[in-house]
């Protein structure tokens, strides 16, 4: 139940990309053809394992309708990672990818990690985006790149932990102020009493804490 | 004793009475008590608070053994009395905080009705005589403090005494009463903190309750116990529920808008600003709370009556959100209560046939940490759900879609919808406290009063949530109304398509 920190993660992109799918493969590890336009934001959580630390990723699913452009913008804030997420049969989807970019640059920190993603690559014979393509837009623009399918769960669970990893690495790099939740990044309850408690409040479990947060 | 009674200060003859209506069968006697005083504020109150205490039997013994010592309005340490009254308290502490600004007249109005005081002119001469009583009666209450209704006579003196002090400093007094009941409450049960947080305006409420739930959080992980032990905090269970996370959401539309709205008027003059601020004005009426005390002598209603209400609420506002997911979530909850009792006594009388005596109060106690863990987890599934609704409904006005309803009458609605979710909180915590008091009859009251308690603090704070949850409406629905009139109304219609379906 606990975690050593929990990262806040925006998903992003067009509408009808897969990224409340690939939302739920992540979280429930299902997949569900028809879904609801999804209206401001969903969220989801769950804990992964980076390098022995439980991490609490709390995941904002957005809105990709345009029409809910000016309103998701208000929900960029305090991203540490964010999937930006295409469709790799749907070549406009991949042409606003710069707009979104943009966006996500624009209102969140700019340490936030960005993973861009080609969803769907289970229906190769519709391909309409090559993978070299978003490769090179990822270089180009310093993200990280995977091709993944919430269908069949490709790529999936490594999209969101490699983002997480890089955001750890960031951590430990000292890139990220994780004293400042504007950056997406708390340290988890065991964690934050090390710095901020009163007697007795030491955790005698201190199984989680790892190595470098000198609790107790 | 009975001529006291006549001078008694009217707060307190009314929580007499108050309890009285879930007492009576137990306590005929009292029914003497001064209400003839103020027959109108009596009603409203017990019609305010919605909240018929269910009285269990062990209450009794526990309040007869006080009586002797204590003055007649210190016996009602039953379950029924803070159950009623306690709460009628936070919903006007609450009250108020929308309404200050309101005008004092009209705040001071509020307090007299809904604390039960009478004009000032009328009690002038009786606070000598409340005065001295305060002071006999404080006295007795440091001997009760020890004991498991501490808390309670903690807040009862404070509410007794600031009966003088609402009449001496009106307002201030007011929040005085907010925020000592806040306190003491909080002295009671730490967990608590985050309702007397929320009187802290600096924070957000959504920090408010993260606090509390990493409080949560760690108190968890540190007590190695039982894992059913997780099941009743409720800051964890909101969590879960994505309630924070909505919370969160919903704040940041909410500054966002202001900070938009903040800014239209900045670039407005004169008449224009003048116009506009009238409007933004009547907007904020539909924001101060309706009175929690409709007429409706609400008996319980049907499943179906919530479901229907919220739902054609939530039509009036013209948002394609609907409230399925709570009305679900609270339906689940009744069939659940209905189930509990019939359940649950068939198997103690089995139980007991088989084994006479000694095993049976496992079994119950199983039963009333059951429903108090149920109870816990539905109001907080209830709020989540409740706040995610406003969450969305504020995220589809921001949309601008289709816009035949005003700004004014969504806020009139969503005043509607907030009072409903509050009603239905309460109806909800006293299912849940009646069927413990069911269950737990021979439980000793040490251990089921906790559990009881536990249920009504997180239904108020429930309430607490809603109704600042409903606040952060107030800016997005301005936003709204300036965007509508400056905006030309074909515009929206392109929008709202590719929402209506898929």
């Amino acid at each position: 139940m606990t975690y050593a920190y929990l990262f806040k993660y925006i998903i992003i992109g067009d509408t009808g990309v897969g990224k409340s799918c690939l939302l739920l493969q992540f979280t429930d590890k299902r997949f569900q053809p028809v879904h609801d336009l999804t209206i401001g934001v969903e969220f989801g959580a769950r804990m992964v394992n980076i390098d022995g630390k439980q991490i609490k990723l709390q995941i904002w699913d957005t809105a990709g309708q345009e029409s809910f452009r000016s309103i998701t913008r208000s929900y960029y804030r305090g991203a540490a990672g964010a999937l930006l997420v295409y469709d790799i049969t749907r070549r406009e989807t991949f042409n606003h990818l710069t707009s979104w970019l943009e966006d996500a640059r624009q209102h969140s920190s700019s340490n936030m990690v960005i993973m861009l993603i080609g969803n769907k690559s289970d229906l190769e014979s519709r391909r309409d985006v090559k993978r070299e393509e978003g490769e090179a837009f990822a270089r180009e623009h310093g993200l990280i790149f995977m091709e993944t399918s919430a269908k069949t769960a490709c790529n999936v669970e490594e999209a969101f932990i490699n983002t997480a990893k890089e955001i750890y690495r960031k951590i430990q790099q000292g890139l990220f102020d994780v004293h400042n939740e504007a950056n997406g990044i708390k340290i988890g309850p065991q964690q934050s009493i090390a710095t901020s408690a009163g007697p007795g409040a030491c955790p005698r479990n201190s199984r989680d804490t790892g190595s470098d947060s000198g609790c107790c | 004793m009975s001529g006291k009674d006549g001078t008694e200060t009217p707060v307190i003859a009314e929580t007499s009475r108050t309890l009285e209506d879930g007492n009576c069968e137990s306590d005929k006697n009292s029914e003497s008590v001064d209400h003839s005083a103020m027959p109108e504020s009596e009603s409203e109150l017990a019609a305010s608070t919605g909240r018929r205490p269910e009285v269990k039997p062990s209450s009794d013994l526990e309040t007869s053994k006080v009586q002797e010592t204590v003055s007649k309005e210190e016996t009602q340490t039953g379950w029924g009395y803070w159950g009623s009254w306690g709460k009628s308290l936070l919903s006007s502490a609450s009250a108020t905080v929308a309404t200050v600004g309101q005008g004092i007249s009209s705040v001071i109005e509020k307090a007299e009705s809904s604390l039960g005081i009478p004009s000032p002119s009328e009690i002038s001469s009786e606070v000598k005589v409340a005065a001295a009583e305060t002071n006999t009666r404080e006295n007795e209450d440091s001997s009760l403090g020890a004991g498991p209704f501490g808390v309670f006579s903690t807040i009862s003196t404070a509410v007794q005494s600031t009966g003088k002090s609402v009449i001496a400093g009106g307002l201030d007094a007011l929040e005085f009463i907010g925020k000592k009941t806040m306190d003491v409450i909080a002295e009671g049960d730490p967990g608590f903190k985050r309702t007397k947080g929320l009187m802290n305006r600096n924070a957000t409420l959504s920090q408010v309750l993260r606090e509390a739930k990493e409080k949560e959080e760690l108190w968890t992980s540190n007590e190695v116990t039982m894992e059913t032990d997780k099941n009743t905090h409720y800051g964890l269970l909101f969590d879960e529920f994505q309630g924070l996370s909505h919370l969160e959401a919903l704040e940041m539309l909410s500054q966002e808008s202001e900070i938009k709205v903040r800014s239209v008027l900045n670039s407005l003059s004169g008449d224009e600003l003048e116009t506009l601020k009238l409007e933004l004005e009547q907007l904020k009426e539909a924001f101060s709370l309706a009175e929690f005390c409709d007429e409706e002598e609400e008996e319980k209603k049907g499943d179906e009556d919530f479901t229907k209400e919220v739902t054609e609420l939530f039509s009036q506002l013209h948002v394609s959100t609907k409230p399925e997911k709570l009305t679900r979530a609270r339906n689940t909850a009744y069939e659940w209560i209905k189930a509990v009792p019939a359940k649950t006594l068939a198997e103690n009388k089995e139980e007991e046939k088989q084994l006479e005596g000694g095993n049976t109060e496992e079994v119950s106690k199983n039963s009333i940490e059951d429903i108090h863990a149920f109870a816990i987890r539905s109001l907080a599934e209830l709020t989540a759900c409740s706040i995610e609704l406003f969450h969305k409904t504020a995220a589809l006005v921001l949309h601008g879609q289709r816009q035949n309803v005003t700004a004014i009458e969504r806020s009139q609605t969503l005043s509607q919808v907030t009072v409903v979710l509050c009603k239905e909180l309460s109806f909800l915590s006293r299912e849940f406290t009646t069927s413990l008091t069911t269950v737990g009859v021979k439980e000793k009251t040490d251990s089921l009063n906790p559990l009881i308690t536990a249920v009504f603090l997180e239904a108020s704070n429930s309430a607490s949530y809603i109704q600042d949850a409903f606040q952060l409406l107030l800016p997005v629905l301005e936003l709204s109304l300036i965007e509508n009139r400056t905006e030309s109304p074909t515009h929206e219609l392109q929008v709202q398509k590719p929402l209506a379906q898929q």
